[in-house]
């Protein structure tokens, strides 16, 4: 606890009723108006990585699609899409539609699960328990069709586990209807309430070039205008026959991100009724051995937050050898540490929240080069480096 | 054009219709029918091929062979091991895993509820007599 | 007490109700009282023990102090002078000061900011609640609690000659009582529990009691004043909920306001209008 002249250093820590998972940030604050951030990550590292490497392909599966819980679909399908590049199989479009479709039914999951909150974080918690209210209609079609609310399990490395029938196709419908009316009294109420938009508005500001100069991902860089979206540059699973339109916002503050993410929601709205009224036929699953051929593969998806990148590489067993995730939050965090400058403390959490941080999938070694040097770290470097870093 | 109050109307007419929170011990809702519940598995189909406690990303399920021509196998099924992902009823070849959409509420207090054996009644009787005598290998040959 | 607690129990079951869910039973705040009671009291290191076991009890003691002179459910006050209306007022921002210095005492900086929010609330609030309550006591021509309230029950009911007034005496008690949507001072998300943040077991306790019993005393203050005086239990309890409604209703609607937007809007707005009500009564009294 220091106290120099006038300025604090107020941590926003590990255990805080405002981060719903563990991560500590320093603000030095002068009076009200922070003047430096710092974060540190790390908290909730669970080593998964190193397990990967000693279990099969298909137990893999499962813990791959345990990173996260609210974006585990996605890790899934980028983990068996790589997996069966690898084997050189490929799989029917009737499962490609049927993985995109719970794709987009995640991702509205997901932004549902952010518009609630951020209300919260903005001391907003009528609109928290609405929105919360409005997600269990998604999680209930996801129940019905996959059996679980969360950890969907629906991949199989070659292919989907279950087809979807027709009662079901009726009440996802159904549900997507009851959906789009209310994401559309979302919309109002975001961009229309006084009080929210005093919040949000021209709070975290950041203009194309930061956005570019500092790597986001996802909806923040797209509320900032910069045009990345993995669906749409380099198509993936289902996309290339139900395509997707970026939604941009030239805005660039929280209230832009909000935008964002709601026009984002009637984009899944329109490709999950496109993929249930038509589904192509095609089989469930395809046999795929289970020693997989040498051989490297890299696996890009767009998971809610932004862009997820899989690393797989083989040495023609039954386990990998080296399996590297690099998740989206990850990514998104060097953009507070430069815009948060200039705010007020009250700003601080919706800033965190607004790059929809998701501190389970972010626990990964991250080295930041210099230029042309190129770093190659063995077991003892590693072990070295980490007893010197601790001392 | 920006208001005061934006969720007004919303939040008013809440005032008059019912709450949604379900009162869970009391009122439920119907399962739905592909709800992964607790596994259950038939003896008379299997043939020991351990395909399922192979592909078991939590090592939750274990094959004890009695008798293998005959085929007489117990299965101990670790129910706090288990994530319930389904991977073992798709890679059994004949059917004899399926999760149950009714049974649901595994909670218990003890360890002994969770591990839970299946197969014949006389297989497990056997099964436990051996148990009682710990010193005879011969038989009881546990995989994984 | 008793009635603080069951006004603390029909707010939170009334915000739940707006926000489409079930609240708390009947018996939560009591529970929660009795729960926090029983728990050890923590006394952190580096903060004066005197000032920190004696800043509850004397915020508590003030709110149950002031208590006394306002008309509880209908009955008249148990004691009553001339101006009595002034001293109320008064102890009831002994209360706030209470929980500001409580904040400053510590030396965690979350107590700090939350300190600093609260007192900084406090100037921009107490003097609006006080021109609007004084409003009606101008047209009834005393300071005395008990005479106006016997004037509000004999005359027109206050708000519709006094609209505006009504309005600034809500919004000045919600900011008084740091309710949402001008809870900055305890802003849950950004600096846990604000000038609270340290106090556990019976220090909570007592706080919590004393913001219960303030919010009480205020609701009978404007029900008596703008709804046309309380003369039996009855109406003292239709009037006093009717106006929770009201209030719980502002609670639900708003996002949280920003220290700085709360005094930046009140100063200029709330005194403003209060004053033009003042003037209003002052020439309708001359003419």
């Amino acid at each position: 606890m220091q106290e120099s002249k006038e300025k604090f250093i107020v941590p926003i820590g590990p255990q805080h009723p405002a981060l719903k998972e563990p991560g500590h940030f320093e603000f030095t604050v002068d009076g009200e108006t922070v003047t430096s951030a710092t974060i540190r990550l790390g908290f909730v590292h669970r080593g998964i990585e190193k397990m990967a490497e000693s279990r099969t392909y298909i137990q893999n599966l499962y813990l791959f699609e345990r990173i996260c819980g609210i974006c585990s679909h996605v890790h899934a399908t980028a983990f068996a899409s790589g997996v069966e590049k690898l084997a050189g199989v490929t799989v029917s479009p009737r499962v490609k539609a049927i993985r995109t479709l719970f794709l987009e039914l995640e991702r509205i999951q997901s932004h549902l699960l952010w518009l609630g909150v951020a209300a919260h974080e903005g001391g907003f918690d009528t609109l928290f328990m609405y929105s919360w209210r409005d997600r269990e209609t998604v999680m209930d079609i996801h129940e019905t069709i996959s059996g679980n609310r969360v950890h969907h399990s629906v991949n199989l490395i070659g292919g989907v586990k279950f087809d979807i029938t027709p009662e079901q196709v009726k009440k996802s419908l159904k549900g997507l209807d009851f959906l789009e009316e209310r994401a559309k009294y979302y919309e109002k109420v975001v961009t229309t309430d006084e009080t929210f938009l005093g919040r949000t508005r021209n709070v975290g500001t950041m203009t194309k070039e930061q956005a570019t100069v500092l790597s986001a991902v996802g909806p923040t860089a797209r509320a900032s205008g910069v045009q990345r979206d993995v669906r749409v540059e380099s198509p993936y699973a289902g996309y290339p026959e139900y395509p997707v339109n970026i939604v941009l916002d030239e805005g660039g503050d929280l209230s832009a991100r909000f935008i964002v993410r709601i026009k984002e929601l009637y984009e899944c709205f329109r490709i999950c009724r496109e993929i249930l009224k038509n589904l192509p036929e095609g089989e469930l699953s395809v046999k795929v051995p289970r020693r997989i051929p040498a051989g490297e593969v890299v696996s890009r998806v767009e998971a809610p937050r932004g862009e997820l990148f899989y690393f797989i590489k083989s040495n023609g067993g039954e386990t990998p050898e080296r399996v590297k995730v690099r998740t989206p939050s990850l990514c998104n965090w060097s953009t507070i540490s430069s815009v948060a400058v200039g705010h007020k403390l009250a700003d601080m959490p919706m800033l965190l929240v607004g790059i929809d941080p998701c501190f389970s999938c972010n626990d990964r070694l991250v080295t930041v080069r210099q230029a042309n040097t190129s770093q190659t770290m063995y077991w003892e470097d590693l072990r070295k480096y980490g007893v010197e870093y601790y001392k | 054009m920006t208001t005061i109050g934006a969720m007004f109307g919303d939040v008013f007419k809440s005032l008059f219709k019912k709450p949604v929170t379900e009162k869970y011990p009391f009122e439920r809702k119907p399962d739905p029918e592909r709800l992964r519940g607790k596994l259950f598995w038939d003896a008379e189909k299997c043939t020991g091929c351990q395909l399922c406690v192979r592909d078991c990303p939590a090592n939750a399920l274990e094959l004890i062979v009695i008798d293998r021509a005959s085929k007489k196998f117990v299965m101990k099924y670790h129910a706090e091991r288990c994530t319930f992902c389904n991977q073992c009823v798709f890679s059994c070849k004949f059917g004899c895993l399926n999760l149950s959409h009714e049974d649901w509420e595994l909670a218990s207090l003890q360890q002994e509820p969770m591990t839970i054996s299946y197969g014949r009644e006389e297989d497990i009787k056997f099964l436990l007599e051996k148990a009682a005598q710990p010193d005879n290998p011969e038989t009881e040959k546990e995989c994984k | 007490m008793l009635l603080g607690m069951a006004y603390e129990f029909f707010d939170r079951k009334l915000v739940a109700r707006y926000q489409n869910r079930i609240g708390p039973r009947w018996f939560q705040p009591m529970a929660d009282m009795i729960k926090l009671l029983a728990k050890e009291e923590i006394i952190p290191d580096g903060v004066n023990k005197g000032l920190f076991i004696f800043l509850p009890i004397l915020g508590f003691a003030a709110a149950l102090t002031s208590a006394l002179y306002i008309p509880m459910l209908g009955f008249a006050p148990a004691f009553s002078f001339r101006g009595d209306l002034v001293v109320v007022v008064y102890m009831l921002s002994v209360m706030t000061i209470c929980l500001g210095l409580a904040g400053a005492n510590t030396v965690d900086r979350f107590s700090i900011i939350g300190a600093t929010r609260t007192l900084t609330q406090l100037f921009s609030y107490e003097a609006p609640f006080l021109l609007a309550l004084l409003a009606p006591a101008l047209a009834a021509g005393s300071w005395q609690i008990s005479e106006i309230n016997t004037y509000a029950h004999n005359n027109l009911w206050m708000i519709l000659t006094q609209p505006i007034g009504f309005l600034v005496a809500l919004i000045a008690l919600m900011g008084k009582l740091e309710l949402p949507p001008f809870d900055a001072p305890e802003a849950e998300t950004e600096i846990v529990s604000g000038a609270l943040t340290e106090y556990s077991g019976r220090g909570l306790a007592l706080f919590r009691l004393g913001k219960d019993v303030e919010l009480v005393i205020g609701l009978t203050l404007i029900a008596a004043f703008y709804l046309g005086g309380l003369a039996n239990p009855l109406d003292f309890i239709l009037k006093t909920l009717g106006l929770l409604l009201v209030v719980a209703l502002l609670q639900s609607l708003f996002a949280r306001l920003r220290i700085d937007q709360t005094v930046g809007m009140w100063w200029r707005v709330g005194a403003l209008l209060a004053l033009v009500q003042l003037l209003i009564i002052v020439i309708a009294r001359l003419l």
